[in-house]
């Protein structure tokens, strides 16, 4: 019975796996280069900046909010980190600046939708042109590049044959699952995207919390700009163009409602994996990416179309 | 259990969905599994300069009778989806990789991988950065594509006679920093600097695009109505221009030079309203590329770089390809 409970507390998850397994399972019949170990890893290094971004999409989901600025963001953090390290400072300090942006820029949408009372959509909207024009100012719109091997190999090196990028999204990952369902900060995440009303009733500081939020997505975008930057060994101000799209239909797809109050971060998890299998098996089989722009889009339709269905019958 | 049963159903469905539409679309690849397949990575495929060279590949590719697989990002400027397809296909071990590179540096990480993986990359169209290429380790087999940098001076020359060497003009650049803009900028420069009656009032960047190019170039005849020629980094922005400027009421002739001719363009230039554009023919590009690259794959040694021509068109020979 207690398989049985767990199945049902993540039903919705569980629908993404067997979504995400049989996709694989596709790709395996279709193509030859599929299942190997190498493609394997090579996905997963392909799906983490993605994914490491949709972990902070998901906390923002969950209290019903949106960020859009994910994308301008990361291109922020990545030109600020590393006009740092080509200034000479040392890896870890460029690294922690180009994070601050991140949560910096993070702070100021958390400020303005909490206690400016700006409608998530607006405060997020504006912070993707500023964030970006900001990168844009800031480069004069030139591509920083040229990086020591050491930041380099932040991207290309691997632990016990693991690529480091994904290692660092599973520890994310590791980090996430813990705070939703273990803190207080999880359960609050949830009690304000359930009820806010409610959530500021019962005591809980609503707005320094979403605040918080909103500053830990924009953090975890500074983050992704590491691996971004180090695997093409430049920053682009340009950089990350519509990111956040792919963010929230992962993070859709993963089964967290827009509607707010529920979600859970391995769903994210699977669906940045559906997406990351999608693309890297539509290549392998040599489909035009007109077409793969469009079954990536059914995809996102169908995950939210069994979501909905799911509820209406409950 | 009932909404697990129903979850399994949907599930299904959707995988058998899928499973139809790839099937509908793409034949099967197990039955071609030795023959020789050439990859053509491109920075988009909406673009009509890069349909043209799709075609020159296609038209090749059957000619030679080997398998071509073309793919884009679904956005121009996003280098990293293009490195993600370059990884794809090396681990779909296609025989040759060619791309238009969407970052002249950031694309190199993504040839070195090729390299490792002993797959020969041939560069089409946008020149790669030799010195990351050199710190990175990578090697490419051969570019091909034309010299933008003679380009803007074909460019520059013409708009220079057409003055008669004194006038004031604007320049709509590309996105900075993309190599094959400031390519066509650095040698456009070297011809108009020459002249100390040829003022530059205005170089500003339209990014490649048409409505911008509009925008941009409207924004510029407001403080400058005196300009009297306009050369655009692509024959997009100069599209824009061309629009903007017939809408401002403006009775002065303006000189208007775009680049790549494309059919847009060229439609621009029978009627008039643009002068001429600077044209790189890209299905020669396209179709050299796969030519070129079964020539790396039997083993065969190329030059380090293959030209395509480049040249002015006119009202006068706008009919003659």
């Amino acid at each position: 019975m207690k398989l049985k409970a767990l199945i049902q507390h993540y039903s919705r998850q569980f629908g993404t796996l067997l979504g995400l397994v049989g996709l694989i399972l596709i790709m395996w019949i279709l193509s030859p280069h599929f299942l190997t170990i190498p493609n394997f890893l090579n996905i997963a290094q392909q799906t983490s900046i993605n994914a490491i971004i949709a972990v902070g999409l998901t906390f923002v989901i969950i209290t019903a909010g949106i960020d859009l600025s994910v994308g301008s963001i990361l291109a922020f953090s990545g030109v600020v980190l590393a006009s740092v390290l080509n200034a000479g400072a040392p890896m870890g300090l460029a690294m922690a600046t180009g994070i601050g942006v991140g949560l910096v820029c993070g702070l100021v949408n958390g400020v303005l939708i909490a206690f400016g009372k700006l409608p998530p959509f607006i405060a997020t909207l504006g912070m993707m042109s500023i964030a970006r024009g900001g990168a844009l100012l800031y480069t004069q719109g030139r591509p920083i590049s040229g990086f020591g091997l050491n930041f380099r190999t932040l991207a290309t090196g691997e632990l016990f044959h693991i690529p480091i990028p994904v290692i660092l999204m599973f520890f994310i990952y590791l980090i996430a699952h813990f705070v939703l369902t273990h803190t207080k900060l999880g359960r609050y995440t949830y009690a304000i995207g359930g009820n806010e009303e409610a959530a500021h009733l019962s005591g809980i500081n609503v707005r320094a919390y979403k605040a918080a939020i909103y500053g830990i997505c924009g953090m975890l975008s500074g983050l992704a700009s590491i691996i971004l930057t180090a695997r093409l060994n430049s920053a682009q101000p340009i950089a990350g163009f519509m990111y956040e799209l792919d963010a929230i239909a992962a993070t859709v797809i993963g089964g967290t409602s827009l509607m707010g109050g529920e979600g859970r971060i391995v769903g994210t998890l699977i669906g940045a994996l559906i997406m990351g299998v999608l693309r890297n098996g539509l290549n392998l089989l040599g489909v035009s990416s007109f077409l793969q722009q469009a079954i990536i889009g059914s995809v996102i339709i169908i995950a939210v179309l069994i979501d909905t269905t799911l509820k209406r019958k409950r | 259990m009932d909404v697990l049963k129903r979850l399994m159903v949907i599930m299904t469905v959707m995988i058998l969905a899928i499973i139809g539409l790839v099937l509908s679309c793409q034949r099967s690849e197990s039955s071609k599994q030795n023959k020789v397949v050439v990859a053509l990575v491109m920075k988009t495929m909406n673009n009509p300069f890069f349909i043209d060279m799709q075609k020159g590949a296609e038209d090749a590719a059957e000619k030679l009778n080997v398998e071509l697989i073309v793919q884009a990002a679904e956005r121009e400027v996003d280098v990293e989806k293009q490195m993600q397809i370059i990884e794809n296909l090396i681990q779909r071990k296609v025989s040759a990789i060619c791309v238009t590179p969407s970052g002249s540096r950031e694309i190199v990480p993504a040839i070195v991988k090729a390299n490792r993986a002993k797959i020969p990359v041939l560069v089409v169209d946008t020149r790669v950065d030799q010195n990351t290429l050199d710190e990175l380790g990578g090697t490419i087999a051969t570019f091909i594509g034309s010299d933008n940098v003679e380009g803007g001076r074909i460019a520059g020359k013409f708009i220079v006679e057409r003055l008669q060497e004194t006038g004031k003009i604007v320049i709509l650049e590309g996105i900075p920093g993309h190599e094959t803009g400031d390519a066509r900028l650095r040698g456009f420069h070297e011809i108009i600097d020459q002249y100390p009656g040829i003022e530059l009032i205005a170089s500003q960047t339209a990014n490649w695009e048409r409505d911008q190019g509009f925008n941009v170039f409207q924004n510029i005849l407001q403080s400058h109505p005196e300009v009297e020629a306009l050369f655009a980094c692509n024959d997009m922005m100069a599209l824009g221009a061309v629009e903007a400027n017939s809408i401002s009421g403006r009775n002065k002739v303006l000189l208007v030079i775009g680049f790549d001719a494309v059919e847009d363009g060229r439609d621009a230039i029978r009627s008039g309203k643009m002068t001429g554009s600077v044209a790189q023919h890209p299905y020669v590009m396209g179709y050299e590329a796969v030519i070129r690259a079964s020539e790396v794959i039997n083993g065969q040694i190329l030059d380090e770089y293959i030209p395509v021509k480049i040249e002015m068109i006119t009202q006068e020979n706008v009919d003659n390809q």
